[in-house]
């Protein structure tokens, strides 16, 4: 009896020392940092590049991998496509060796890898184009991490909202009734306004298209924050304070943001209840080429599929060239009324985006990552992107180059009226009760046809909407954190 | 109607009584099934041979000094399987399941640190081999005993061939069995247990690695009952879940069977051709058919085109003031979709149905809802039971159809959900869009307790359960 009882107790033994010993000095051991960025060339490696689909699409990926594979090909560096999916995550792929060596992202996408130092904070003065991007741009992609100011990305390209409207659907006597700055320019996509006023003058006069569809002025679905909170960034509402790096500061209902959306609710009143939910999202393209809409606003990289709409809807390409025309946002009325333009007239501030380049922390090649990133944002490159996306470039030396709407945009951005998305990752908080605020307003000048009380008729109640707004997103913050 | 209610109340507290009775029992009974345990352990460690240590020592060691070399060679390997196991990977995975981790990562400088995720899968795969290692074990011992006890009965233990062949045949069911048992370790029971893990921690938000997750022992579930924004939310949405469940389980079972019993009359002709119909309904991809409800009831949708060509003014019927015309609108939708599925188990379990009943009903005066309540109702509900808890358990954790109608809204009095929102849904806001995972993982345990409390409730009063033995 002793003898088993003995044994069965050493088994047991042993088994908990061993647990214990091998699982407590068999611990990970910190280890030393070392810098990454030494400037000597990793030999015969290759890198996987993630872009984004229009890139690869339209052949431009490939153009870039040949020529930076020729001119690398001394070193033996090779460049391939990643071939992963353009919104792939690296917080989850990288640790585990699955990541690309260089991702091409939009700033909020690429910053949020910022906080568990998926991106590497990357030497931006040794770039070529560093001196050649507005300061900005660069600031979309610089954080404070352990009290050090770091740069994460190289941008590349500005995302802006533009008016698009077609020409030949402006009043017949414009010059006369709708130009009163005399400017050449009509006052239409000038000015809010005078937008509104028209957009008004086709509702009561209640005028059809060709096919029988009723035509409208201007618009666009509210649903969207990323194209309405700018009617809010424009009479002093912000997102996050401190140049949207303080999340504890949330800025929607600051400033006089509750007259931008009272001008959203005035616009609304102009167009018909599908700007409550997205379905004019997807039908605008055909809509504004069937001229059924005057205008609406979305970004620049969509300008061919306007174009594709227009000639199927039969237009020569001659017509589409002179008659479907991008321009820079309207101008505000001070007021925050479009009915009174007795205070004058304010820019337009819109949110937007910079999309560049980063490198993973998990590359083992960052030097020839970034020799990468330094050729695919060299000045024959990004004109060569323009060329063939027709992106906005971020080198303002290419913008000033290409003129045009890259030049507008571009100095929109310098001038501060396109606001870039906050790139920390309590952005991703702001997009739902946004969105639920931009329905409800959007909804509001419909509400007594289904016999409901207006919500949002007078600014008070719109403020006090807008601080239940900067609440919400607060404790979606904070609540859990 | 108070009488059949008070009936009903009853009936419930009778079921409810006799499985609690089974469950006293069971425990009852407890304390006499370790009396015997105990009683066979203290015989064996006064009978055991030295042999018989041995095997308690080192596995595998007594059966070769028995001379029984396969066995104890197989099981002198599983012990030494075991041990370069623990030494590589299942030690450091038992320690980590408490520390969750001591060094934080940092990509930066290629420090690569503890996973904490990782770890706490790697410590449950540990503890699993930690019981399946003092499962063999004791296999072992017992395997060793049992030669002592037929060497000291003089009789010949079993040869090494003539175990083998018992496996294929007297326990064949434990070889048939080990591999699922083996799958169903790795592939469900680790995901479940590691899903009730992570509510008792901080993973989530800004805590996911390379940072390192702690314990918060039952804080999680704190946050649920009282937080100020959390709980209003979490009680709304829990009393439409149980309605929005109740409510679909019931339209969707009893318009599947009325369905049935309509194309089941003798009276209708083309019987297949209209079977078709739901069918076709039944066989496209559910997402796609919720996102063409979507627009048909969208602002720009077919529906409201009508309206407004007709003069009318367009419907909000999925927008933000369209609480109860979207939450009636899902009902509709979740019909839809889920009613052919009812009609096609009604269908096959009426032509079962013995016709005979239905004429001897008849003969004694039996209307037609007589007939329905007295024979098929109860038969229909006999046999589908079980597939009507498992129609509620889906229905209540139905996540598509609200996301898909009316998804992206956060409403007032509701923290990052809105007025339709199910608690999958709240789940999915708060786990995936806003990464708190933790107390995803405590709602989704209060998902499971509810719903297994509610099934195991109707299940222990039907009569599938009390009746079993009636139409076999």
């Amino acid at each position: 009896m002793k003898k088993t009882i003995a044994a069965l107790s050493v088994h047991i033994v042993v088994v908990i020392v061993l647990i214990c010993c091998v699982g407590l000095l068999g611990g990970t051991s910190g280890g030393e940092g070392q810098e990454k960025f030494t400037g000597e060339l990793e030999r015969n490696v290759t890198l996987r590049i993630l872009e984004n689909d229009t890139a690869i699409k339209q052949g431009y990926l490939k153009e870039l991998l040949d020529a930076f594979n020729e001119q690398y090909a001394q070193y033996g560096i090779r460049a391939v496509d990643a071939n992963m999916d353009q919104y792939t995550d690296l917080a989850n792929d990288g640790p585990y060796g699955y990541g690309p060596d260089v991702l091409y992202q939009a700033n909020d996408a690429l910053m949020k890898y910022v906080d568990n130092k998926h991106i590497m904070p990357l030497p931006v003065e040794q770039l070529d184009c560093y001196n050649s991007v507005d300061e900005q741009s660069w600031q979309a992609y610089t954080r404070q991490v352990d009290d050090q100011s770091y740069v994460f990305g190289v941008p590349v390209n500005i995302q802006g909202p533009l008016l698009y409207y077609r020409k030949d659907l402006l009043p017949d006597n414009w010059q006369q009734s709708w130009d009163d700055d005399g400017d050449g320019v009509c006052d239409i996509v000038q000015y809010w306004t005078d937008m509104y006023r028209y957009s008004k003058q086709l509702q009561q006069g209640n005028l059809l298209t060709d096919s029988g569809a009723k035509r409208f002025g201007y618009m666009r679905s509210f649903m969207e924050p990323y194209f309405s909170v700018g009617y809010l960034y424009s009479y002093g509402g912000y997102t996050f304070g401190d140049n949207n790096t303080n999340p504890r500061d949330i800025g929607h209902s600051k400033g006089d943001s509750a007259k931008g959306a009272w001008v959203m609710r005035q616009l609304a009143s102009v167009m018909d209840k599908r700007c409550i939910d997205d379905t004019v999202t997807v039908t605008a393209y055909s809509a504004l080429a069937s001229g059924e809409y005057f205008a609406t606003v979305t970004t620049p990289d969509v300008y061919t599929t306007f174009v594709t709409e227009m000639k199927n809807a039969g237009y020569s390409d001659e017509f589409i060239e002179e008659n479907l025309v991008t321009a820079d946002m309207p101008k505000l009325p001070v007021s925050g009324d479009l009915e009174d333009e007795s205070q004058g007239f304010v820019e337009s501030r819109m949110m937007g985006g910079i999309q560049g380049y980063a490198i993973s922390s998990y590359t083992k090649y960052p030097n020839a990552a970034l020799a990468f990133v330094d050729f695919a944002t060299s000045y024959r490159l990004i004109m060569r992107r323009n060329q063939l996306l027709g992106i906005v470039p971020a080198r303002t030396d290419v913008a000033a180059e290409v003129g045009g709407l890259s030049e507008i945009i571009c100095n929109n951005l310098s001038q501060g009226n396109i606001v870039v998305m906050p790139s920390i990752s309590e952005v991703a908080q702001i997009w739902t009760p946004l969105q639920t605020f931009f329905q409800d307003l959007a909804k509001d000048p419909f509400r007594p046809d289904d016999s409901m009380d207006f919500k949002y008729d007078t600014l008070d109640k719109i403020q006090q909407r807008l601080k239940e707004v900067d609440e919400q997103i607060y404790s979606a913050i904070f609540t859990l954190a | 109607m108070t009488a059949k209610l008070r009936q009903f109340f009853v009936k419930i507290g009778n079921g409810c009584r006799q499985w609690l009775a089974h469950i006293g029992d069971w425990f009852k009974a407890l304390p006499a099934r370790f009396a015997v345990r105990w009683h066979t352990f203290c015989d064996f460690l006064k009978n055991a041979n030295g042999k018989v240590a041995a095997s308690c020592l080192v596995m595998g060691l007594g059966q070769l000094l028995y001379h029984q070399w396969a066995k104890g060679l197989i099981f002198l390997a599983v012990q030494a399987a075991m041990v370069l196991f623990f030494v590589f990977v299942g030690a450091k995975g038992l320690v980590g399941l408490f520390t969750l981790g001591t060094v934080e990562g940092n990509a930066w400088y290629g420090i690569e640190g503890d996973n904490s995720v990782i770890m706490l899968l790697l410590g449950i795969l540990s503890v699993i081999a930690l019981v399946l290692y003092a499962v063999v074990y004791t296999a072992n011992i017992r395997d060793v005993y049992r030669t002592q006890s037929a060497y000291d009965c003089l009789k010949t233990p079993p040869t090494f061939r003539k175990e083998l062949s018992s496996l294929l045949d007297r326990n064949f069911y434990k070889v048939a069995l080990a591999l699922p048992i083996l799958g169903v370790c790795v592939f469900c029971v680790l995901p479940i247990i590691f899903m009730i893990l992570i509510a008792f921690t901080n993973y989530g938000g800004t805590v996911v690695p390379p940072r390192l997750i702690d314990w918060v022992g039952l804080d999680n579930f704190g946050k649920i009952l009282t937080l100020s924004d959390f709980a209003p939310t979490f009680f709304r949405i829990f009393g439409w879940n149980i309605l929005w469940a109740v409510m679909s389980t019931f339209i969707n079972y009893f318009a599947g069977l009325g369905l049935a019993l309509l194309l089941n009359r003798k009276c209708v002709k083309g019987k297949v051709f209209w079977r078709l119909f739901p069918i076709l309904a039944y066989a496209v991809p559910g997402f796609i058919t919720l996102i063409g409800f979507k627009f048909m009831f969208s602002y720009g949708g077919p529906i409201n085109y009508y309206i407004t060509q007709s003069g009318g003014s367009a419907v909000g019927f999925l927008d933000i003031d369209a609480k109860w015309s979207s939450r009636l609108i899902g009902l509709g939708v979740n019909a839809w979709l889920c009613i052919p599925s009812s009609m096609l188990l009604a269908t096959g379990i009426l032509s079962n149905l013995n016709t005979d009943l239905y004429e001897a009903a008849r003969v004694d005066g039996a209307g037609n809802w007589k007939q329905f309540t007295k024979i098929t109702l109860p038969y229909v509900l006999f046999a589908t039971m079980p597939v009507l808890i498992s129609q509620f358990i889906g229905n209540f954790n139905n996540f598509g159809i609200f996301y898909f109608l009316r998804g992206g809204l956060y409403l007032d009095g509701y923290f990052l959900a809105s007025d339709t929102d199910l608690l999958i849904n709240w789940l999915y806001n708060m786990s995936i869009d806003n990464n708190y995972y933790s107390i995803g993982a405590a709602i989704s345990i209060v998902i499971f307790i509810v719903t297994s409390v509610i099934s195991l409730t109707v299940y222990v009063l039907s009569p599938s359960y009390r009746q079993e033995d009636t139409y076999q």
